[in-house]
């Protein structure tokens, strides 16, 4: 599928500071893109340049073959742009809030209000839409902060961490909707630094780190990069056990003193199996037991050497 | 189109902002109300005691009352601004102590006995020194609270100007008698110089006592023709300055006539605001004016919300150029000054009874370009600071500052010395003033002038939003 976003050796530096450090990659047209990273990664000043908030220090972007810049009027139309903290005016409706930013992009008349009606239903507002904003709890200012970004209906939807401190209910509302809107042909950019949001979302991501784009691809493979885990106490570890643990295929032993025992594997559940039937065989009791399939944390654990919330 | 999709938002946001409808609107009426009633009537007080027994020479007729009275009606003559309240001695002194006068004339009891004494002749009392009147001479006095220097000496000022009036023409009047009285001709026909003919004729035993009396008559007539603008045996200074035929027209020549011509009383104005009082000529003016500033309260407010609530974001990431962010914003600015502008000037009228003179087109001018001014600041300080405190804080110091360098918190620029007035041309405020005052002051306003002033607020204006463009960053 042909690229709609394609990033290529962006830099942004803050004075001495980098925040952008040669980043590429491209977003294919309908896709919805992940971009997962730690608190001042250079998530936002990426998408600030995207969407023509922000000039860039070198390098460029392109929407549609066409580059970004901060007078290009037309591109921003076709770039909706969910930001991190609300934006939204507390002192208007959301009927109005979402009638006044449709009428930036050009809307007007039935068919703005045709559009604001179909939003506040999409979004789960409608029958709250003549409250002040400045009434709405917090899930529902993020519902309507991402309504505010699609009633012009973007061919490109970037979303900044379109879920901080949203309660569960309005986080999947937001998921639902953002499924919705990539099946009806728009192309989303979101990001994260919550692994599961992008892992349960996203096709492909891209993990930035400082700056870089340590790795972008999609899910999957980018989890086949990272071992499981099971994790296992028994009252007494013996060379019978070790002998018949480095059995299992594709796994290492890990031992630590007071610690429990670990096997590292490629492929927990067949691992899970073949342990449980040892441990039966040898008749050993199982004090504790769990198991961590590869994620996206342990991806990035991998990459850079530190979690990711840190 | 997108400017006014803009400036709708915003003027919806200020509208329903009950701060800002309470610093733009009630605020400046609230001030005025307060300052209107607490400034009392548009007059002068003068206190005074009356201790005179009234002992008096009368000189046909004249004067009808004791010559205390005659101070106090031609005081109050004077001009309807002048109060005059009557206090015994004792409270007199009382109100003084109590620094709640700055200064009392006291009428002692021989006050007409030496008024009656005046006189140009060599036996009479001379009241007059460098100063004006010597109070001391005519038994009277002035009580002065030193710690009011300059009321005490507008009032002094007055008791002057009002005693020249009545001492003068009495002085003149009976000195002018004397021309025709036969002890004058007596001491004509002893002068040196006077030729021996006419020495002859005054001191011949054949001339009889009616000729010399028919003889100073003529002499009077004579020069009374010669001084034919003013009616020398007049005695109140109202028929001393106008021609004796005049006078004669006018009717009887009591000084009672003309004093009846002006009731004026000790009496409170006729409401409690004072309606129609000169005052508000300059009280609204003045606070329409410094109320017209705080919009950059109002606005400020608005930009750091907009920065604050993150909808600035939004608003940069829409198809919009700089331009029309910066003009969105300040079309509901203008509007809304000039509504405030509109509003006070009516609230004036209305409330107040404020004249609003004849000149609608140009008063309506210096509203909007005061607003234009006032727009312009208020963008300028919104682009300027980035929180609600920022914007508190540098936005009142700025607004009273200013209001304070123009006079226009004192409610009357006027009030200031000269040195501050030539400071206050650096202000947007002093040169609205100026052009309302040509135009709610003068009855034959200078509209070069009001042109003028409108011109350099729209300097200002334009000043203000240059630098506003210069300095705002929306990022």
């Amino acid at each position: 599928m042909a690229a709609i976003l394609e990033v290529e050796d962006l830099h942004k530096n803050y004075g001495a500071t980098v925040a952008l450090n040669g980043v590429s990659f491209q977003v294919a047209d309908g896709e919805i893109f992940g971009l997962l990273g730690p608190n001042g990664a250079g998530k936002t000043t990426l998408l600030s340049i995207v969407s023509c908030l922000l000039a860039a220090s070198a390098g460029e972007a392109r929407i549609h073959g066409q580059k970004v810049d901060l007078d290009n009027k037309e591109l921003r139309r076709q770039i909706g742009i969910v930001p991190q903290e609300l934006a939204l005016y507390d002192e208007l409706s959301g009927r109005e809030n979402l009638g006044f930013f449709g009428r930036l992009y050009g809307m007007k008349g039935a068919e703005l209000e045709r559009r604001v009606r179909e939003v506040l239903i999409a979004v789960g507002l409608d029958d709250r839409a003549d409250r002040r904003v400045a009434t709405f709890s917090g899930g529902m200012k993020r519902r309507l902060n991402l309504g505010a970004a699609m009633v012009h209906q973007p061919r490109l939807l970037l979303m900044d961490e379109p879920t901080t401190g949203v309660d569960p209910q309005s986080r999947n509302h937001i998921f639902e909707e953002i499924r919705r809107l990539n099946r009806a042909g728009t192309t989303v950019v979101y990001t994260s630094h919550y692994m599961e949001e992008v892992q349960a979302l996203c096709p492909r991501v891209g993990i930035l780190d400082h700056g870089l784009l340590i790795a972008c691809d999609e899910v999957p493979q980018l989890l086949r990069k990272q071992d499981g885990l099971i994790r296992f106490r028994v009252p007494a570890v013996t060379s019978v056990l070790r002998s018949r643990l480095g059995q299992i295929p594709e796994s290492r032993l890990v031992e630590a003193d007071s610690r429990p025992l670990e096997i590292v594997c490629r492929d927990v559940k067949p691992a899970l199996a073949q342990l449980l039937a040892i441990l039966a065989d040898l008749k050993l009791e199982v004090l504790s037991l769990e198991t961590e399939e590869p994620n996206l944390e342990r991806v990035f654990l991998g990459l850079t050497g530190s979690a990711l919330r840190d | 189109m997108v400017i006014w999709t803009l400036a709708k938002k915003d003027l919806r946001l200020l509208l329903g902002d009950r701060r800002a409808v309470v610093i733009l609107l009630a605020m400046p009426v609230l001030f005025i109300l307060v300052l209107g009633v607490a400034l009392g009537k548009d007059q002068l007080r003068i206190s005074i005691v009356d201790l005179d027994k009234g002992e008096y020479l009368q000189s046909a007729g004249f004067p009808p009352e004791k010559w205390s009275k005659m101070f106090i009606q031609d005081l109050k003559q004077t001009a309807p601004d002048i109060e005059v309240e009557i206090l015994s001695l004792d409270q007199g002194r009382q109100k003084i102590d109590a620094r709640k006068r700055a200064a009392v004339l006291v009428f002692g009891p021989d006050f007409s006995r030496k008024v009656s004494q005046c006189s140009f002749l060599q036996d009479g009392i001379n009241p007059f020194n460098r100063s004006g009147v010597n109070l001391a001479l005519l038994d009277a006095e002035l009580l002065r609270d030193e710690t009011q220097g300059t009321a005490a000496a507008i009032i002094e000022q007055a008791a002057q100007v009002t005693l020249l009036r009545i001492i003068l023409p009495w002085m003149i009047g009976r000195a002018f008698e004397k021309v025709g009285d036969p002890a004058f001709l007596d001491l004509l026909a002893k002068e040196e110089q006077v030729p021996s003919m006419v020495k002859s004729f005054l001191n011949s035993p054949l001339i009889k006592k009616e000729q010399k009396t028919a003889l100073g008559a003529g002499l009077q007539n004579a020069l009374q023709g010669l001084f034919a603008k003013y009616n020398l045996t007049g005695k109140t200074w109202e028929t001393l300055t106008q021609p004796k035929s005049a006078a004669r027209a006018g009717g009887k020549d009591s000084g009672k006539s003309a004093l009846s011509q002006n009731p004026a009383t000790d009496e409170e104005g006729p409401s409690f605001l004072n309606r129609g009082d000169l005052r508000y000529q300059s009280l609204v003016p003045s606070y329409t004016v410094m109320f017209a500033f705080f919009l950059v309260l109002t606005v400020g407010w608005l930009f750091v919300s907009e920065r604050r609530q993150g909808t600035l974001k939004r608003l940069r990431a829409a198809p919009l150029s700089r331009t029309e962010i910066l003009l969105g914003k300040m079309v509901p600015c203008f509007l809304l000054s000039l509504g405030q502008g509109f509003f006070l000037l009516a609230a004036g009228k209305l409330v107040f009874d404020m004249k609003l003179g004849h000149q609608p087109f140009w008063l309506a001018a210096v509203v909007v370009t005061t607003s234009t001014a006032a727009m312009g600041l208020s963008l300028l300080v919104a682009s300027m600071a980035r929180t609600e405190a920022q914007v508190a804080i540098y936005g009142t110091l700025l607004v009273l500052v200013l209001a304070g360098i123009s006079g226009c918190l004192m409610g009357d620029p006027e009030l200031m010395p000269e040195r501050m007035k030539l400071l206050s041309r650096f202000t947007p405020h002093a040169w609205a003033m100026d052009a309302y005052s040509q135009l709610l002051l003068r009855p034959e306003p200078n509209l070069v002038l009001v042109a003028q002033a409108c011109g350099v607020l729209i300097l200002f204006g334009a000043g203000f939003v240059g630098l506003a463009w210069w300095v705002l960053r929306l990022d």
